[in-house]
């Protein structure tokens, strides 16, 4: 899966869970936090890593779960590709 | 000694002035900060202390040991091993914390309520029943050191190499009976490193502790007497419309107290140049109750969240993606962490019924915005902002029957007040000029969040501060006129 594509997927989760066709618009960044920003809330997010775990069947472990992997685009992108083999 | 009693007024600054004319290192600061609240402490409970001390001792060792056995670099075979032994201490760990907890807290319910069921059954009693006095704060330390323990399990923060800023991480006298309740990642750092002398940190601080204060001793103290405790004392005898003012009292006392006091804490921490969490974000604008959580009571919440609502809907047994069932554990566990009888239980199923309920609604009107962008803009308007904020603070301020309730028979007597089957008794105190102020100040108080509240409470803080002092100046002559010195003592202190 390229970026590309893993951008869109991200983007048409948060559009079918929250936003309804409004992700794109609302965030004002790919480095933009989600959590600063009202994209996501703490229960978005642990539906997102939940969503991303079935999706891709990888496991992300308690460690890796914090902000600084799960807070935007960019972090989430950088954080998942490299374990898909991308 | 109480954060609002006259004590704190010699206390405080003696403590104030042997932190900072020391030399700036943390040692110092530290063992300063430790000894102040083994003093503030003692004035509580001198024997208590030792159970205090035994259990920090403990999740630090278990901290230690957890550091000891890193699992990052290992070869596979190796990492198993570590694994298992790593799961193995931290279990031990925090059964032994929770067990502590167990004993002085829930020792006596258990043995209660195993009693009346075998009582139900015509069996005599199985278990004695425990007289024990719960030691100050052992529901928020327990928690801090939990939390302490799986962030150092998890790996996301390093164990803490230094005994004393451990205690203190733990034991800090502000927030030692009723919190906020401190995060390792954040919190402890703090303690690691010499604090610095800020003139920005001292006003703040005062700002957070005047307001505090007003919240507790202006608010908190006038309502209850007043308003709450005679009529939670007898529902039976008043009438329908004063329960509901009472009620609504409670709302705004619990509220005010706590509020206040974590507010006191904060302030107090702040003059020692540390940040404790925020643990209120004006929970009365809420449009949700998951909001509302994220609102009130921030640092157990979140700990709630963090440390048994994630890993439990997030892990592989049954309850992974169901958060309705996590909500209803999450909120089962609160109600009993707030107090060992059966009316919190209540409360928490019915939070937790609610969450799930309205995670469940949440669920089906998105079904509908997918199909239909009309529902999405519904959700947007006015009309229905209104009515979830309706909705939410009712069924908030409802489930405090249970709360405040001594009894489940005395809630019952209150509900069934609220619907009619009152009494006729009346508040002996009259709306007056306090009980204005009172409304006046809370509303303010919240406006300040919406609209141009936020802007204005920015322009007040960017006036000069001899201007801020002399606005200070007269809340604090305001509070000197008006409210009695040193105040009661801390709802939450006694969860």
């Amino acid at each position: 899966m390229t970026r590309t594509d893993m951008r869109q997927l991200l983007l048409d989760w948060l559009d079918d869970n929250y936003h309804f066709g409004e992700a794109a618009t609302l965030i004002p960044s790919d480095d933009a936090s989600f959590l600063d920003n009202g994209i996501l809330d703490s229960l978005g997010f642990v539906a997102l890593i939940v969503y991303l775990e079935d999706k891709f069947h990888i496991t992300i472990d308690r460690k890796s779960l914090n902000r600084e992997n799960f807070d935007s685009l960019n972090k989430i992108l950088s954080f998942v590709l490299p374990r898909l083999g991308a | 000694m109480s954060l609002a009693g006259l004590e704190l007024v010699f206390f405080l600054p003696i403590v104030w002035l042997l932190h900072w004319l020391g030399p700036r290192r943390a040692a110092w600061q530290n063992t300063v900060l430790l000894l102040a609240s083994a003093v503030f402490y003692v004035t509580w409970s001198p024997r208590l202390l030792v159970v205090l001390a035994a259990a920090i001792a403990a999740s630090f060792g278990a901290g230690a040991w957890l550091g000891a056995l890193p699992t990052e670099g290992l070869a596979e075979a190796e990492l198993v091993a570590v694994r298992r032994k790593r799961r193995r201490v931290v279990t031990a760990a925090i059964v032994a914390q929770l067990g502590l907890l167990g004993v002085f807290k829930y020792a006596g319910f258990f043995a209660q309520s195993l009693n009346a069921l075998l009582t139900a059954a015509g069996l005599p009693d199985a278990l004695p029943i425990l007289h024990l006095v719960l030691p100050l704060g052992i529901s928020y330390t327990t928690l801090i050191q939990v939390g302490y323990l799986l962030e150092v399990y998890w790996e996301r923060a390093p164990a803490c190499r230094d005994p004393l800023a451990y205690a203190v991480f733990v034991g800090f006298f502000p927030q030692l009976l009723a919190g906020p309740i401190g995060r390792a990642r954040v919190l402890l750092p703090q303690y690691l490193v010499p604090r610095r002398l800020l003139a920005n940190d001292i006003a703040a601080g005062a700002a957070a502790f005047l307001l505090g204060f007003t919240l507790k001793a202006f608010v908190a103290d006038w309502l209850s007497p007043r308003v709450v405790d005679p009529v939670f004392a007898n529902p039976a005898a008043y009438a329908t419309r004063t329960l509901w003012i009472s009620l609504f009292g409670y709302a705004t006392q619990l509220f005010s107290d706590f509020a206040g006091y974590s507010l006191l804490a904060i302030g107090v921490g702040k003059v020692f140049g540390l940040t404790l969490p925020e643990n209120f974000r004006h929970p009365f604008l809420s449009k949700s109750l998951a909001e509302l959580w994220r609102r009130w009571h921030i640092s157990l919440n979140t700990w709630l969240f963090d440390y048994l609502f994630a890993p439990l809907t997030t892990g592989r047994s049954w309850f992974r993606g169901r958060a309705g069932a996590g909500f209803l554990v999450v909120f089962l566990v609160s109600g009993l962490w707030h107090g060992a009888t059966w009316t919190f239980v209540l409360w928490g199923l019915a939070h937790g019924l609610a969450l799930a309920g309205h995670h469940a609604y949440d669920g089906w009107y998105k079904g509908r915005c997918r199909k239909d962008r009309r529902w999405v803009a519904a959700r947007k308007s006015r009309s229905y902002g209104l009515v979830s904020w309706g909705v939410t603070q009712l069924f908030f301020v409802l489930t405090l029957v249970p709360f405040r309730a001594p009894s489940l028979g005395a809630a019952i007597a209150y509900a069934k007040g609220l619907v009619g089957l009152a009494g006729v008794e009346r508040l002996a105190e009259r709306f007056g000029l306090q009980a204005a102020a009172i409304v006046v100040f809370f509303v303010a108080y919240h406006l300040l969040e919406v609209g141009p509240g936020p802007a204005w409470k920015q322009r007040f803080l960017a006036l000069p501060a001899p201007v801020r002092g002399v606005a200070y100046g007269l809340v604090l002559a305001f509070l000197m006129v008006y409210v009695p010195l040193g105040a009661s003592t801390f709802i939450y202190a006694q969860f």
